[in-house]
Formats: C-alpha cells, structure tokens, sequence
C-alpha cells in the first residue's frame, strides 16, 4: 500500500510537474516580472537598469496619449459588441426560426473569417479602404457621392471607425454559432404557447427568444469586450501601426512602440499592467451590470 | 392565406440582408484570389474585376524572389512543432487533474485556466528578455515553445473536458490486468481521447499558422520569418515597389491550408470554438 502511494505519488508528479515548470518559465515567471519591470527604467542593455520606484506610473498618467489609446480601445469595445451583436442576433434568428433551407451554407460562409489570419484580414482591408483602388470609394463614386470619399485609414477622423468594419466582419461568425445554439434549446412548446396567447413573432422575439438566450448574449458580450481589449491592437499594428498621428493607438499597440520599438521596456511594462488593470476592472463591472436572474418558463 | 403571402414576404425580405452580408463576406476573398492572377496594370486599371488572363508569374515571384517558400517552410516548423509539444505538456496534466484525486487539482485547473483570460502583452516584455537569455530569440524552436505555451491552458481545458466523458471501467480493468497507469494514459486515455486531441489541435495549428504579433515581437532576421511576418513586410514595401499581385498571391498562399482544414473539419472547429468560449 505505501508503495502504491508512492508510486501514485511518482506518476503524479510525472504528470503534472514538467508542465508546470514550462508553464511557470514562460508564462507566470513573465507575467510577475512584468510587474516588477514597471518600477525601472530599463533600454534593454544590461548594465543600464534603474530603479524608479512609481516614476512610469506617473509619467503614465501625465502621458497624454494614454488617455487617447484607452478612449480608443473603449470606442472599439462599444463599437464591435453593439455591431456584432445586432447583426449575430439577427442572423442567428433568421437562420433558426425561418427554415431556411440553405441555412447551413451561411452558416459555413459566416464562419469562416473566424480564422482567418488578423494579418490576411488586415492587408484585405487594407486595400478595401486603399484611396485610388478601393472598393468604398470607388463605391461612393458610383452612387454619386464623390464628396464623401476620403483616405479613410490616412485620416485622423476616420481611420479609427474604420477599423470597426473589418473587427465586426471577422467576428460576427462565432457569436452567431453562439447564439444558435442558445436559440435551438428554447423548446419548440414556449414558441407554441407564445402563439397561442396571441404573439406575433416580433413579440415571441422580445418576451421568448431574447430572454432565454440571456446567457449567450452575456457569455458574447464578455467574450467580445476580453478579446477585444487584449487583442485589438493586432489590427491596428497590421492596418495602421497606430497612426495617423497617434490617432488609432490602443493601449497594447502603444506598449509595443514603447517597448519594442523606442526601447522603454520599464514604461512599456507599466503600459502592461495599466492594460491587466483596466481589463480586469471592466471584465467585473460588466459581470456586475450583466447579471440577471435565469429566465425558465 | 394572406397571412401565408406576408410570411413569405417576410421570409423573401429577410433573406436580403443574408445574401449581401454573403457577398459581403465572400467578395473580398474571391477578389484577393482573382487579384493574384493579375498584372499591375490590371490591378490599377480594374481592381474589382475578372482578370483578362490567368497567369501564375505573382506566384513565381512571391514564391523566389520574395522568399515566401522559405516563409511556407519556417510556418510550417514553427506550427507542428507548437503542436505537437502542446499536446505533449497538455495531455498528461489533463488526466491527472480529471482523473487522479490529489489535493489542490481544482487550484491548478482554475490556474490554468484564468491564464486564458489575462492579457499576455504583459508578458511580453519579459519573455523576450527571457528568451534572449536561453538563445532562444529570433529561433523558430523558441517561437514554438512560446505558441505550445500559449495555447496551454486551452488545449488542457479542452482535453479534460473530453477525458471526463470516458468511463472509468475501462481505466480500471486495466490496472487489474496489471498495467501501470503509465500505460493507462499513452495506450488506453491518449487513444480513447483521440477526437478532442484532433479537435484541439486543428484549432491549434489554424492559432500558430496565423499568428502574427508573438512572431513580430520574437524574431528578427528576414530568414526566420513566418509566413504572417513575411506577408506583413510585402505589404509594407509594396508601398514602394508596387508589387500588389505579389502580395495577393502570398496572401492566396497563406489562407489555402486553412481553407482546407476549414472544408474537412468544420464541424471540429465551429464546435471547438464555440464551446471554447462558452466555457472560458
């Protein structure tokens, strides 16, 4: 029996040990020392760290593009949850409730900019925005509204909702999945009795569908503001690299230029942990906001 | 019988709006495939059209002269062995936090697991400083370490979930027969979880192919580049050099594996990602 236990104890440790110590080295020894990176000034070489105590910190919050790139990566939380999630909620129900017989094929098509590469998505944009051969203004063009064509990436006004466009069109697809199969457990009876007490299928839409979907539409929603606020800044790098003129940075873009092109990597550390901070404030508050008892009929 | 007659209406009406987001989902690829068999001058002159002729000379030159061939092996490096040392790290810890009672498995579940919600960036900085120490930077094995890591937490979440559903008789009549739990795990658990292995490891490989901001961040020489960075730095110069079907053609050469794991195994991969982010 001992010698079971010690055996049970050598397996264990043969199974979960190695990986612990890869995930330790690199991914927690790299995120504590994160940390600690934000309280020195450090250009990469050796010899020239320095202690600086809260000096990033304060200059993070003298810097005036930090509150720039956070008001940014805000615009494209707000922005992408509004726009995915109307345009996923209408064709997740459209897809369901219609018996549309080629319903499959959409969802197929739908899917996949899902994984495409933020890098092919970026370039593809890129040129669907280009000024002389894109398609939205030689699109403007033709239905005669010429005045309205501009540069749009190159354009401090615009090239940040410009970037909304192509967030959305790769997103949509997985949020619609989601919200299908939130959709295909509502029992085909709630739909029934709705009917029956007289709901047109607008109403059976407001008082049966949405709230009984409530759970995928919060998973969604928290889904689409994490990844957005750790990631976006993959797309901005590709199509803009955050300018023109600071006008598109978001906080990680921003960390990058400081860190690894400028070669501040203390300050680019205390953009890292303003970035986990406010992530993690907004991932709270929106389970905050967002809870609400279960709906069962 | 009117009713009907608005149905169909409604019906006609809504699928409006679900063939132009198709169009709108499906034109931009067409159009990157068609603008790779097509000349400068074509491009300027009708950048939304069918090319007059097919020709492959974009593809020839993106794959010698702008090294993409050297890119397509460098991807293809960095992206089986980020999956193959995943499972390596993910499969054994997965079944002892599923299957063997010791205490603090669900702390080291849960550690794994909030690792998929915190924004790497952070990590970032030190890795690279790590990674130099070890000579691991600008090295496609340590790009392939920092990806097999990366994906960690997602490839044990998933595999436990799949190992859950496997009956423990099985694993049980084996250790009467005598097996070590050795062999339990690679000859009866590895084998009976082989769907959620395929699963997470398409995801896997579709993750490290296109992945494009790690491989910015750690390598450096224009020989180590994957195919995101090289494709990256095309577009970047083709500013200058005007070379448009070059880049389509690369872009072409970039999204075809991933069309084809797409067409085989759809089903994998809608239901991984979905219940990926349900549960994550």
């Amino acid at each position: 029996m001992v010698q079971n236990k010690k055996q049970k104890y050598i397996f264990l440790a043969f199974c979960l040990i190695p990986t612990f110590v890869m995930f330790s080295i690199f991914t927690l020894y790299p995120l504590f020392s994160g940390l600690y990176f934000s309280f020195y000034e450090w250009s990469g070489s050796s010899q020239s760290r320095e202690f600086v105590g809260l000096n990033n910190y304060i200059k993070l919050f003298k810097d005036e593009i930090i509150p720039a790139t956070i008001w940014h990566d805000y615009f494209l939380v707000v922005t992408k949850v509004i726009g995915i999630m109307i345009l996923a909620l209408f064709i997740a129900v459209a897809l369901t409730q219609l018996k549309i017989k080629e319903a499959p094929f959409y969802r197929i098509i739908f899917f996949f900019p899902n994984i495409m590469s933020v890098v092919v998505i970026g370039i593809l944009w890129m040129f669907i925005y280009n000024p002389s051969l894109g398609l939205v203004n030689s699109g403007l063009e033709i239905i005669g509204l010429e005045k309205w064509t501009k540069p749009w990436l190159g354009d401090e006004k615009w090239a940040l909702p410009s970037l909304v466009l192509p967030s959305i069109w790769a997103g949509i697809g997985l949020f619609m999945l989601l919200l299908m199969g939130g959709i295909a457990n509502i029992s085909k009876s709630t739909y029934e009795a709705a009917r029956i007490d007289g709901a047109n299928e607008w109403q059976q839409f407001w008082h049966v569908t949405l709230p009984l979907i409530w759970p995928q539409i919060k998973i969604s929603i928290l889904y689409i503001v994490i990844t957005t606020l750790n990631g976006s800044f993959i797309i901005v790098q590709v199509m803009t690299g955050g300018g023109p003129n600071n006008s598109t940075h978001v906080m990680g873009s921003y960390l990058y230029q400081q860190a690894f092109k400028q070669y501040n990597f203390g300050y680019g550390a205390t953009i890292g942990v303003m970035i986990l901070v406010v992530s993690l404030i907004t991932v709270l508050l929106l389970q905050f906001l967002l809870r609400r008892d279960k709906v069962e009929y | 019988m009117k009713r009907t007659v608005g149905q169909l209406m409604a019906r006609t009406a809504l699928r409006v709006p679900l063939f132009l987001w198709t169009v709108a989902v499906l034109y931009p690829i067409f159009w990157m495939f068609l603008g790779s068999f097509k000349t400068n001058a074509e491009i300027y002159s009708n950048p939304w059209g069918l090319p007059e002729t097919f020709n492959f000379q974009n593809y020839v030159m993106a794959w010698t002269d702008y090294n993409i061939s050297t890119s397509v092996f460098n991807s293809l490096i960095v992206t089986v062995l980020g999956a193959i040392l995943c499972l390596i790290l993910a499969i054994p810890t997965a079944y002892a936090i599923e299957r063997i009672k010791f205490k603090g498995s669900h702390v080291l579940f849960t550690l794994y697991i909030s690792a998929m919600m915190i924004p790497m960036v952070l990590a970032w900085i030190p890795l690279f400083f790590l990674l130099a120490q070890l000579n691991l930077l600008d090295n496609l094995v340590g790009l392939a370490v920092v990806y097999a890591l990366s994906q960690l937490p997602f490839t044990i979440f998933v595999l436990t979930s799949f190992i859950s559903t496997i009956p423990k008789s099985l694993e049980e009549s084996a250790a009467i027969d005598g097996m070590s739990p050795y062999g339990i795990l690679w000859k009866i658990v590895t084998p009976l979880t082989m769907s959620g292995i395929i699963t997470v490891t398409i995801m896997n490989t579709i993750q490290f192919w296109n992945e494009y901001f790690m491989a910015l961040i750690f390598l450096q020489s224009e020989g180590n580049y994957t195919l995101a960075l090289a494709i990256d730095y095309i577009s970047n110069e083709a500013q200058y050099t005007n070379a448009w079907g070059t880049l389509f053609a690369s872009l072409v050469i970039a999204i075809i594996p991933v069309i084809i794991l797409y067409a085989i195994f759809q089903r994998r991969i809608t239901k991984g990602m979905t219940e990926g982010a349900i549960k994550g």
